[in-house]
């Protein structure tokens, strides 16, 4: 393998990323949403594997052979989200429209000074929540994410807004799980993404649009573990300025059996995945897992 | 194969029978192997576990911010000796 090949298309998109952050922030959303199109349909012709996963995931949304305007749209969509992620780190929170629903559950729980666990997911954006969260209401939060996955990306975000970049815990070794349990311990609320299952985690099968798809058991069973309260929070994109963020109790306390262990976090799960497809269906171009998600390619 | 010192049987023991591992004798577990990633194949949730069972047992807590966890996580043997240091029960 070469070690310069391997790192070109990484490189090549921060620095256009840079590119849009700079047009973002000193030209102005309007252009950079102009922008928007055609990066949109650079991505739809290039990334045929991102093509692919997008069409497989909206003919089951959308209960019809989907058509390329509908990735288009689904595509795009990512994008806007993406171009919104700059002004949301920069501060930039009064140019949106944030609804909140049942957010009197996040401030019963910080209120209470029990730590807890935010299940959410790659549907919509988590970062309207971050932003709002601590920037605006100093909430005690902390986001597990994949920083070796997309370091370019990750280290753009990071610059502008350092403040927020300290409430990332990285996937790391072994110790993780146990720094989260810590952070649990110490009030904080701990958001994990529960529909995406890293390379070698543990996991369980569950029902999701009409397909079984496989789904991380280390959420649930932290949740376990830690003996706290899971919240799900979902943060859609409204289109224009509008975003939604919806929180939902999942449990007070998850209690596993050591003998059922795999079939109770299985339902636990299960319930988190329609859920999951409940607000897949209110806001169906969310969806930003742009890949095999049902494993249906090995088949 | 080498075979374990008594406290390290004591911890493997420990080890198979806090994370349930199927089809492996604490006495087949070798000292030396890595017990995260290839080895053991232990991932986060079970090190998480195991901070948690041996907490109950020897009486201290391993923390995530400890700057020696590469090498106490690395095998059986360090994590032996890491307890029998720390352990006060």
């Amino acid at each position: 393998m070469n070690p310069a090949w391997t790192q070109l298309p990484e490189r090549g998109n921060s620095t256009a990323l840079r590119a849009m952050g700079w047009i973002a922030l000193h030209i102005g959303r309007p252009v950079g949403r102009a922008l928007l199109y055609p990066i949109t349909l650079y991505f739809l012709l290039a990334a045929t594997a991102a093509r692919r996963g997008s069409q497989r995931y909206l003919g089951r949304i959308l209960n019809r052979e989907p058509r390329w305007q509908d990735s288009f749209r689904h595509i795009h969509c990512f994008a806007a989200t993406l171009l919104d992620r700059i002004y949301l780190l920069a501060g930039q929170l009064d140019r949106f429209e944030i609804d909140l629903h049942n957010d009197q559950l996040i401030l019963d729980q910080v209120a209470s000074g029990q730590g807890c666990i935010l299940l959410g997911s790659h549907l919509g954006s988590f970062e309207a929540l971050r932003a709002l969260g601590v920037t605006r209401h100093r909430l005690p939060l902390r986001i597990l994410m994949n920083t070796r996955h997309n370091q370019g990306i990750t280290r753009f975000f990071q610059t502008l807004n350092p403040e927020l970049a300290q409430t990332i815990i990285p996937i790391g070794g072994p110790e993780t799980l146990l720094q989260l349990r810590e952070n649990v311990e110490q009030g904080f609320l701990v958001g994990l993404l529960g529909d995406r299952v890293a390379p070698g985690e543990k996991t369980v099968r569950c029902q999701f649009l009409g397909g079984e798809a496989a789904f991380p058991a280390g959420p649930l069973t932290l949740a376990a573990l830690a003996c706290c309260p899971v919240i799900l929070f979902f943060g859609l994109y409204r289109g224009g300025n509008r975003y939604e963020l919806h929180f939902e109790r999942l449990a007070d306390l998850i209690v596993l059996d050591r003998s059922q262990r795999q079939a109770q976090l299985g339902d636990w799960m299960q319930r988190y995945a329609d859920r999951l497809a409940h607000y897949a269906r209110l806001a169906p171009d969310n969806w930003f897992n742009f890949y095999d998600y049902w494993g249906e390619d090995a088949t | 194969m080498e075979a374990l010192a008594p406290f390290e049987l004591e911890v493997a023991r420990l080890l198979v029978e806090t994370l349930h591992l199927e089809g492996i004798a604490p006495e087949d577990i070798e000292p030396e192997a890595p017990l995260f990633g290839e080895g053991l194949g232990l991932d986060s949730i079970d090190a998480l576990e195991l901070a948690l069972a041996i907490a109950k047992t020897y009486g201290f807590q391993l923390r995530s911010d400890d700057q020696q966890n590469r090498r106490i996580f690395a095998s059986l043997r360090a994590l032996s000796q890491h307890i029998a240091q720390r352990r006060i029960r």
